[in-house]
């Protein structure tokens, strides 16, 4: 069991089950379904982790589709190769890609996209070390960093 | 520094900064990265509990918003799963002014679990493991049909 795992809210959590398996590698470690075949809970893994996907329970959980496409949290992903196929893949399965792959200054390569029912998600692959003061130089940002 | 885990929730506040003292007092969690960037917000940040990490940035943008803004709705929520002393966990968040949705309570399927709100309204649950099921003593214990690969 990982130690921290998002839960998403969905209007159709089995096209949702599908579109996960298809655009993003994941595969079902766990589907728990009522009587009448509805997605009760799941756990979808990647890696070592996992995310849920699950049904608007109540009328504080939504999907992003619900509400006008808002996010109140995203998911980010870090990669351990090949992140140009994975958002190749993505796109093939009609994620829609918001920002294309690309190497940013602290070192990661990145891409972001929405899910069908609008969740946004971030998927990231380290391609190269930089230091904090380098991060700093390049950006005039204030990092401060503890243990 | 640990190696980041493969699945980070990234999760948005009005006041990030807030935000992050707040989930160290309540819920534990130790900022080990904070960027800020300069108007007061947080650009990136990683919060660690065990080897599980959150990322807390704000103020939203774009198509993100708090469930403060927002009439409490969420579209998703955080899971963490500790290995022991959950009610303690509970109260350490109820002092710190988390609302309480669903005390402690031992589910069907073996983890005791409570359900909490933020300072921000972002749902969360926590879970501990007090007996380990197998898929068939799961699907028994709460009545569903349960595929699995574990």
């Amino acid at each position: 069991m990982p130690k921290i795992s998002s839960a998403l809210f969905y209007q159709d959590p089995r096209a949702a089950l599908d579109f996960l398996q298809k655009a993003f590698g994941f595969e079902i470690a766990m589907l728990l379904e009522d009587a009448d075949g509805n997605v009760a809970h799941s756990q979808l893994a990647l890696g070592a982790d996992h995310v849920m996907v699950g049904s608007e329970w109540s009328e504080d959980h939504k999907s992003p589709r619900s509400v006008g496409g808002k996010n109140t949290q995203t998911v980010h992903i870090q990669l351990e190769d090949d992140i140009d196929a994975h958002c190749e893949r993505a796109r093939a399965a009609g994620a829609e890609i918001l920002a294309e792959p690309q190497t940013q200054f602290y070192g990661d390569r990145t891409y972001r996209c929405r899910d069908p029912e609008g969740h946004m998600w971030t998927l990231s692959q380290t391609v190269a070390v930089v230091s904090v003061a380098d991060q700093e130089a390049a950006t005039g940002l204030t990092y401060k960093v503890g243990a | 520094m640990t190696a980041r885990p493969t699945i980070s929730p990234c999760i948005w506040y009005r006041d990030p900064k807030a935000a992050i003292a707040w989930l160290e007092t309540a819920f534990g969690f130790e900022a080990r990265m904070v960027v800020d960037d300069g108007q007061g917000g947080v650009m990136h940040s990683e919060l660690w509990l065990r080897d599980g990490c959150v990322m807390v940035v704000g103020p939203p943008m774009d198509a993100a918003i708090s469930p403060a803004m927002f009439g409490g709705r969420a579209s998703q929520s955080v899971h963490v799963q500790l290995l022991e002393g959950l009610d303690e966990h509970c109260q350490r968040a109820r002092a710190a002014g988390a609302r309480i949705d669903r005390e402690p309570a031992t589910q069907a399927y073996g983890d005791r679990v409570y359900t909490c709100r933020d300072l921000e309204d972002h749902p969360w649950s926590f879970g501990q493991t007090l007996t380990q099921m197998t898929p068939d003593e799961m699907a028994k214990a709460t009545g569903h049909a349960i595929t699995s690969k574990a």
